[in-house]
């Protein structure tokens, strides 16, 4: 039983580190409806840049998280009004804006190889080997600080939605971008800051995941890909959802681990994902169809 | 001779001569082995970019993980060679088969989803099988792969014909799919898959079907492919890089179209040896670029340029050349109104738009 709990809340601790990493994607999609598969890749980047902020800087990767943010805000509004901003809106650039967020994809990781080699980093603190004990279970206290951060972030990210104007604009935007131009809301900033905030996010979460993992330019494709699986899962309506897609994610990997090869794991997503839209189309709680 | 009515007389000539044209020409122009032995292989790119390109371009849904067929069609045409010894064409068929019956595995399930859904879930199929082909050591050798045995296939020089026989089969079957009430009813699922099945099209058999054809194909290409090197290994075969050379064949040929991944395949080649001999760190930032400039500027690649300069010159593309394209609502105008429906232009934005297209707005 003491196994079970101490599985559970592993999972529980994932869970927070994969809903940062699912947030960011999921508010572009949900607002511009456009899928940035430069998601991966931007984890990757800010994963390199805390690992250089941390070994040439000494900055604790956590301290990092503010400066990540703000570069990778403006990162992702400069993707936005460079690239992004040129792709035809609603279902017709569905396409061409995968292809052109890969294309993207492909010149970080090609940027990332040039600048660091393809061997694996990763960031070590002082404190990197250090444990906490929870329900008397010892846990890394990198996992145990990802998840607080994740919750935090997160509740941030709500309150910013709900209360601030540019939140609630996001927001009109997301439900009609017609009537929000209507009623003086500017979509085009809009769509910038989103993209920028949206950016932003990843670079959390590739600083978070820089304490957790090892990495290379390859890293970043099954964060993307799970990301997406939480997306599906949990539906793009709000920040219970995505929690809930990252809890089941998070309990259905570590619980995997049981029953599959080690190897597998990183295909548990898949699997989890095909499995959910088979029986449900609609992801667990969406209303409509996926489109 | 009768032809179905979706065939053009013409387009059947072009076909034959051209073949014969490509049949013949080592005998009559000496290319050196080098060059000829890479045209056999520009052949199968070609035949693979042509397979990629009717999910991709005729269904509309992108795969970022056909390396997944790919490598199966190798590793099971390797195994057949190597265990078995069974003739080469025998090994490909059955290699391309078994690769199909997998695509429609995880395919079946898959190809529910729509655009962006479909295409990451690819990226998911490539990457689990990659993972499971690398460690099924006594399938795929494992890490050190596979070596097929001397003397037993066809060589390099040989092959150029064996890709031109693949070539042929594959671009009768483009055309075949495009045209005929297949290629229509692919079309009908690309623009709106709901009014399509409103109509009596049903999306899921005609795209398990394509599904399976293109899975097939890329299955031989991969047994083609294990044939040329005699030695292929998981962690190229089912690489990530893989799968995105066949997209990149499609998309910077002209997506949707016949010669569009015919001429991706010749860019790809010609970047492979040529560029990427001086600079090999930066292949795959040379391919994002240009993803990015194709989809910035030319959504219709190499196609949609030669079809700009024909415009200009006055020629104009046929309906069934302009509705091939990247966007499902890409053509406002009826497909009987007078003049044919232009390629869809570039974005409204104006990036590098010129003077001369029509109308092809979208949403």
């Amino acid at each position: 039983m003491g196994q079970v709990l101490a599985l559970a809340v592993s999972a529980v601790l994932l869970a927070g580190f994969y809903a940062s990493m699912a947030y960011g994607l999921g508010l572009i999609y949900g607002v511009l409806r456009v899928v940035n598969l430069a998601h991966g890749g931007m984890i990757m980047a800010s994963a390199y840049l805390s690992w250089v902020l941390f070994t040439k800087f000494s900055i604790d990767p956590y301290l990092a998280i503010p400066i990540v943010m703000v570069v990778f805000f403006f990162v992702g509004v400069a993707m936005y009004k460079g690239l992004v901003r040129f792709l035809p809106r609603g279902a017709a650039g569905g396409v061409q804006s995968l292809l052109l967020l890969f294309g993207v994809w492909l010149v970080i990781r090609n940027l990332a190889y040039l600048l660091f080699t393809g061997d694996d980093q990763a960031v070590r603190t002082s404190y990197s080997t250090a444990s906490i004990p929870i329900f008397g279970n010892h846990y890394s206290v990198n996992r145990v600080a990802v998840f607080v951060i994740s919750l935090v972030a997160v509740a941030l990210l709500q309150l910013w939605l709900s209360k601030t104007y540019t939140g609630k604009a996001v927001r009109g935007v997301t439900e009609n971008p017609d009537s929000s131009t209507l009623v003086g809301i500017d979509v085009e900033r809009v769509y910038a800051i989103t993209f920028g905030v949206g950016t932003a996010l990843a670079g959390l979460a590739g600083v978070l995941a820089s304490t957790l993992f090892a990495f290379n330019p390859s890293f970043g494709s099954g964060e993307l890909l799970k990301s997406f699986v939480i997306i599906v899962l949990g539906g793009l309506g709000s920040v219970i959802g995505i929690a809930v897609g990252a809890l089941v994610l998070g309990f259905a990997e570590i619980f995997a681990i049981y029953v599959v090869p080690s190897y597998l794991t990183a295909a548990v997503g898949f699997v989890l994902l095909v499995v959910v839209l088979v029986v449900r189309p609609g992801g667990l709680f969406g209303s409509k169809v996926l489109r | 001779m009768h032809l179905p009515v979706w065939a053009s007389r013409r387009a059947l000539i072009v076909f034959v001569v051209a073949f014969a044209v490509l049949y013949l020409a080592p005998f009559v122009v000496s290319l050196g082995d080098y060059l000829h032995n890479l045209a056999g292989l520009a052949f199968m790119f070609m035949a693979a970019g042509l397979a990629w390109n009717w999910l991709g371009g005729y269904v509309g849904q992108i795969s970022f993980g056909h390396a997944a067929m790919f490598g199966t069609g190798g590793f099971t045409s390797a195994r057949l060679a190597v265990t078995f010894g069974l003739p080469f064409w025998a090994t490909w068929l059955i290699g391309g088969m078994v690769a199909g019956v997998y695509a429609l595995l995880w395919g079946h399930p898959t190809l529910r989803l729509r655009g962006p859904y479909f295409s990451i879930a690819t990226i998911g199929v490539g990457e689990a099988t990659r993972l499971v082909a690398t460690y099924w050591t006594d399938f795929t050798g494992g890490s050190s792969g596979l070596s097929l045995p001397i003397d037993t296939g066809p060589t390099k020089f040989e092959l150029y014909w064996y890709g031109l026989y693949l070539l042929a089969a594959v671009v009768a079957m483009s055309y075949w799919l495009r045209k005929s009430r297949i290629g229509l009813g692919l079309l009908a699922i690309k623009e709106d898959v709901e009014a399509a099945s409103d109509v009596g099209v049903n999306p899921s058999f005609y795209q398990d079907l394509v599904l399976f054809l293109s899975g097939t194909v890329v299955g031989v290409c991969g047994g083609f492919y294990a044939s040329y090197q005699a030695f292929i290994d998981p962690l190229d075969m089912f690489s990530f890089e893989r799968s995105i050379s066949f997209v990149l064949i499609g998309v910077i040929g002209g997506i949707g179209t016949i010669l569009g991944p015919a001429m991706g395949a010749i860019v790809f080649i010609v970047i492979q040896e040529f560029l990427l001999a001086s600079y090999p760190q930066l292949y795959l930032g040379l391919y994002g670029v240009l993803l990015i400039v194709v989809i910035l500027f030319e959504p219709l690649g190499l196609s949609g340029l030669i079809m700009r300069l024909g415009r200009r010159l006055g020629i104009k593309p046929s309906p069934y050349a302009a509705a091939g394209g990247l966007s499902p609502a890409s053509s406002p105008d009826a497909p009987d109104a007078p003049d044919p429906p232009g390629p869809p232009g570039p974005p409204t934005a104006s990036v590098g738009a010129s003077g001369h297209e029509q109308d092809g707005g979208r949403a």
